[in-house]
């Protein structure tokens, strides 16, 4: 019988393959710590290379996203067709209320205006914004943060504040070259210089986790009412100032509580603030566009 | 006999689909429901899909495979790199080791092996995750995650025993 040269490698083909796969397990495992560990110490490569293949896969998500958005609002509004009448007769009650805030802003712009230039006011650093879709929410149990499909082509850089026309909803905590990872301010790891609007006492916006972030680090003097709310200071110079973060619902045992005014869980579209640009002006027209994508009652942002 | 270059390459790409299968499934895991809540108890459709091909066909689902899922979720939802790769190996292990168990034996059986890896998973992720954060986290989202997901193993193991029978 021919013996096929090679053949008495298979002998040891088996074995090594056992081997190679024993060594394998454990070479990953101990790359997995690895990886943990580096992140944990926030290196600039493991964000480069998560960044990139976000980047690579953000074009798939987006269009998976949109089924699943489609048929949100469907549901949606076969909602809002249901409560048709009642939402007229709240929008007639509301316009009414706000054509009355409408002239009460009018008149202290004017106001402004002329004191500001009494008194040589250097005005705060103007803001642009950058509309994004959500692409990606946190599958993970302890993290809060979303994909959005807008990235460093489209000016966002890491930092910034993500906002609604509800509020403030988070930060950029990486960016992309077309996507961009916000962390929410209901995740553990995020901390927003906010100011009681009422008293004007600093204090931190803290996320744990759960749905209402906590108040810390208030002055020991300091007195907060529930209701009172809560708007970024501007500290750091990250977040512009004034932007509404929330209100505060309880003062318990486990700290101030507050109620974040976004409503995080079903978020569509948000606007990053670049705080370098222009911030909006107030316009006479009903649909004055304030950035490239249709604004969530965008009027409401600047306080 | 060795088979033709059709017939290799056929086989080839049927050979794809857990691969295929499980980042449709790690995709699916970061699409935005909008359901409120939801994103927080998720259901981990990677590690049903690595443990359900882990069982059936463990060749197709090697360990650096799983690895690249788990890292591939890990960056697309956002958690600490590495965390998920690591639950998926040690799922992949835990599964493979246990074969002869799991392999021919009733569903019902099955489902209680993979009840018992989506908890140890669970926990694993509670400490990582608090370890990582350095404080003691609430575990009551990742049980309420595993519960979830144990929930909606059969129809998973349903849908990919279809596929896999057609495919494979």
């Amino acid at each position: 019988m021919k013996v096929r040269p090679g053949s008495s490698l298979r002998y040891l083909a088996v074995p090594l393959k056992v081997l190679f796969q024993r060594f394998a397990f454990l070479f990953l495992i101990l790359t997995a710590f690895g990886l943990m560990l580096l992140s944990k110490a926030e290196t600039v490569m493991v964000e480069r290379v998560s960044n990139a293949v976000v980047d690579v896969v953000s074009p798939i998500m987006d269009v998976l996203s949109r089924p699943a958005a489609s048929v949100n609002e469907a549901v949606h509004r076969v909602r809002e067709l249901a409560a048709l009448h009642s939402e007229n007769e709240r929008l007639r009650r509301e316009n009414a209320r706000l054509l009355a805030w409408q002239e009460a802003a009018r008149r202290l712009a004017a106001q402004n205006q002329a004191l500001s230039a009494l008194l040589d006011f250097k005005p705060d650093p103007r803001a642009s914004y950058i509309a994004a879709r959500v692409i990606g929410e946190s599958g993970g149990a302890f993290v809060r943060s979303m994909l959005v499909n807008a990235g460093k082509r489209d000016g966002i850089a890491k930092g910034q504040a993500v906002v609604t026309g509800d509020g403030l909803a988070g930060r950029i905590a990486a960016a992309g070259f077309r996507s961009a990872r916000v962390l929410l301010i209901t995740d553990i790891n995020s901390r927003v210089p906010v100011t009681v609007e009422s008293t004007g006492a600093r204090g931190i916006l803290a996320g744990d986790n759960s749905h209402q972030p906590k108040l810390v680090f208030l002055p020991a003097n300091a007195t907060v009412k529930i209701g009172d709310r809560l708007v970024t200071s501007g500290f750091g110079g990250v977040f512009p100032p004034g932007l509404p973060a929330g209100h505060v619902v309880a003062d318990g045992d486990s700290g101030i509580r507050v109620q974040p005014h976004v409503p995080l869980d079903s978020l569509e579209f948000v606007r990053v603030v670049d705080y370098a640009g222009v911030w909006p002006q107030i316009s006479d027209e009903e649909d004055a566009p304030l950035g490239p994508l249709r604004p969530v009652r965008a009027k409401r942002l600047a306080p | 006999m060795t088979d033709g270059l059709s017939q290799r390459l056929d086989r080839f790409a049927r050979n794809l689909l857990p691969a295929f299968l499980s980042v449709i499934l790690v995709l699916l895991s970061a699409v935005p429901f909008s359901i409120p809540g939801y994103g927080q108890v998720a259901a981990n459709w990677a590690l049903m899909a690595v443990v359900y091909w882990a069982v059936y066909r463990p060749e197709l689902m090697p360990n650096v495979l799983a690895f690249a899922l788990g890292l591939f979720l890990d960056i697309l939802v956002g958690t600490p790199p590495g965390l998920n790769a690591l639950l998926l190996v040690l799922a992949r292990a835990a599964v493979v080791t246990q074969a002869r168990v799991f392999r021919g034996t009733s569903f019902p059986v099955l489902w209680c092996g993979f009840a018992l890896v989506a908890l140890a998973a669970a926990m694993l992720t509670w400490l990582l995750s608090s370890a990582l954060s350095l404080t003691a986290l609430t575990p009551d989202p990742v049980l309420y995650q595993a519960g979830l997901t144990v929930a909606l193993f059969p129809f998973l193991v349903w849908a990919q025993a279809r596929l896999h029978n057609a495919v494979l």
